[in-house]
């Protein structure tokens, strides 16, 4: 993995001390809250509704053990003794004293963390496939490409006071596990005519209040030329995006507005201008930053096949972990794990600080020191061998981390809602743990298969609703808590945008309306491999949403 | 009628302008400003305002139910009460946290 050269450490640590100067003189009573709160902001630190609010990055979900075993020591000595892993593939702490903070950051920067640019209009943390260097069906990994942008974006003089935030994303697999279509900017890998690899460009996709799919801006960049590219795209945002309405300055809505042609037009005008200048990057230096990411030195063995069918019958809630839990590895007898943050009935990307020093031991121990996050919100050792696996297990049922349900209906995204944020409008998280225990069966479970549900508890979409197959949507209206309901969104690569099938439900009868959209589908399915979206996609929304009102 | 809320500044906590002019946790000894007294709740505002100890100052309508105020806003009564799931304390003013006007 990557590691820190003299200019990360010297930004960071310079960062870390003015930061700490800028509380001293917060609490000093030199700076007024209005000048100290988009210093406190660029860091990370948010005030929400009982406490600060400190989130830390985590660049492309990436982790070494000792830097999970360091948010640990924060959760534990600084905050209540747990984290909350984000979409972002970031880490929120809900409770730091603002006086404690600097502390932190200088407990972070100890192994080459920060937080910086998690917050604020300027290009926030990369994200990618949670299986990147892992996965059977990646072209290349796109961890080097992903550290370029961090590189170049950190600090970026020019991308500092964007319009509004922006966010990448990644993958190096034709299967996308990053929802690169509903970023400012997706990057996929692609091969062109003679069969190098490169980068297919998807600009102004997001979710938020005007969900869009981002559009193919560019079929193919070289390696080479990617951040000429990505600087000329954010340049033309920077130039036209509109700074007179919040709600209306993202990119995508630049892009809708404007239309895809004519923003390409001028992103390929600017690029034209500096491509082959001093943001070409040089191969000696992709060399240099790859050799960071190059494979773990795996044993040579056999491939080692799993008889699933028999581990469950010996032990169903094994047999259902690996068939749930586990993704296929490029190298031979090895396989990547998704470590589950969806107990039933618990609060989703919470993990505690035990937990996170368990994770990091057995990362240590079985997956060559690696862990990725991932945007739904659990974790990753990518490298296992797999007759490790039983141990692992083991270890995983000991901390209440074996949950075989990746994918499932449990395995649901929420975002903090209205339990912390100071946006949100209605509770996000009693809503996942109502649906979590009346699907709690997990043989109810694999009979209904994959099936995505995203929470949000406002329209911000922090909770990805727009994208999930179910997608929940809470609102406040005349005082009480409501929750839409929409169906048919999707964060792959087959990206979609649910639609509201019709009136919001109150909280007690959310758990009852999906499960009458559950219900529907498994008996319209066409056979079990059908999954509930492509089930919808298939049957249209009409007799879902009679599924769930009642005929007209 | 109306109360002062906002985030004490070191440890974030909510809390409650009282009717000594102290900013407390509790929510029950938050002073109440009716419609006439318009004049002295902006006076406390900026009062607090003045101290640099308070953020996101906001005035708030609560309502009277069998002797025990109620936010209005489920927003405010989940900020009054903590979070409700998973069930958390609320965070507590430390000893160096405490604000007066």
């Amino acid at each position: 993995m990557y590691r820190y050269d003299e200019f990360d450490a010297a930004f960071v640590r310079e960062r870390t001390s003015q930061f700490s100067d800028q509380v001293r003189r917060r609490i000093s009573g030199e700076l007024t809250e209005d000048q100290f709160r988009p210093l406190r902001l660029m860091n990370g630190l948010y005030l929400q509704l009982h406490a600060y609010m400190f989130r830390i990055a985590i660049p492309y979900g990436t982790l070494h053990a000792r830097q999970l075993r360091k948010l640990a020591y924060i959760a534990r000595t600084y905050d209540r003794g747990y984290g909350h892993f984000t979409t972002r593939t970031n880490i929120q702490f809900n409770w730091p004293r603002l006086t404690d903070v600097p502390a932190m950051i200088e407990h972070l920067n100890e192994v080459e963390m920060h937080s910086i640019q998690t917050s604020g209009n300027c290009i926030r943390n990369t994200t990618t496939d949670q299986f990147a260097g892992a996965a059977a069906d990646e072209i290349i990994d796109p961890r080097p490409v992903a550290e370029i942008i961090r590189q170049w974006s950190s600090l970026h003089p020019e991308f500092s006071y964007l319009p509004r935030k922006f966010k990448i994303a990644m993958t190096g697999a034709p299967a996308d596990r990053a929802a690169v279509k509903f970023h400012d900017i997706g990057l996929r890998a692609a091969r062109n005519e003679d069969g190098a690899i490169g980068w297919e460009v998807w600009v102004g996709g997001g979710l938020g209040r005007t969900p869009m799919v981002g559009k193919l801006c560019r079929d193919f960049v070289e390696h080479e030329h990617l951040l000429a590219y990505l600087e000329s795209i954010v340049r033309v945002y920077n130039r036209h995006g509109r700074r007179d309405n919040k709600y209306k300055a993202r990119i995508k809505i630049l892009v809708h507005e404007t239309g895809i042609d004519k923003i390409r037009e001028e992103v390929e005008a600017e690029f034209a201008a500096i491509k082959g200048g001093t943001l070409t990057l040089p191969q000696e230096e992709l060399d240099r930053i790859s050799a960071y990411f190059a494979p773990p030195t795996f044993e040579l063995v056999n491939e080692t096949r799993l008889d699933i069918e028999r581990e469950k019958i010996l032990d169903p809630a094994y047999g259902t972990w690996l068939e749930r839990n586990l993704n296929p590895h490029r190298q031979p007898g090895y396989t990547s794990i998704t470590i589950s943050l969806k107990p039933i009935g618990g609060a989703p990307g919470d993990a505690t600080d035990r937990q996170m020093d368990a994770i990091a031991d057995l990362a240590e121990r079985y997956s060559f020191d690696e862990l990725r996050v991932t945007h739904e919100q659990n974790l990753v050792l990518p490298h296992v061998k797999i007759t490790d696996l039983p141990a692992i297990y083991q270890v995983l049922v000991a901390e209440g981390l074996a949950e075989g349900n990746a994918g499932l209906i449990t395995d649901m995204i929420a975002c903090p809602g209205l339990d912390f944020c100071a946006l949100a409008n209605a509770r996000s998280i009693p809503i996942a743990q109502a649906i979590s225990h009346r699907f709690a069966a997990p043989e109810r479970q694999r009979e209904i298969g994959e099936l995505k549900i995203k929470i949000s508890g406002c329209i911000n979409a922090c909770g990805h609703h727009h994208a999930g197959h179910i997608g929940i949507l809470g609102v406040e209206k005349k005082g009480t808590e409501l929750y839409q309901i929409t169906v048919g969104g999707d964060g792959t690569e087959t990206a979609s945008i649910g639609q509201i099938l019709g009136p919001g439900f109150v909280a007690e009868d959310v758990p009852g309306a999906i499960e009458r959209l559950v219900d529907f589908y498994l008996g319209q399915r066409a056979q079990p491999s059908e999954r509930f979206i492509d089930a919808f996609r298939r049957i249209g929304d009409a007799p879902f949403k009679e599924a769930l009102y009642g005929a007209a | 009628m109306e109360i002062l809320t906002g985030n004490e500044l070191l440890s974030g906590a909510t809390v409650y302008l009282d009717r000594d002019g102290r900013w407390v946790e509790d929510l029950q000894a938050a002073r109440l400003f009716g419609p006439e007294e318009k004049a002295a709740q902006e006076a406390a505002s900026a009062a607090t305002k003045a101290t640099g100890r308070i953020c996101s100052l906001e005035a708030e309508t609560v309502t009277l139910e069998g002797g025990q105020l109620r936010p209005v806003r489920i927003r405010e009564r989940i900020r009054a009460d903590g979070p409700t799931a998973p069930r958390f304390e609320r965070q507590h003013l430390g000893e160096d946290d405490h604000v007066s006007i």
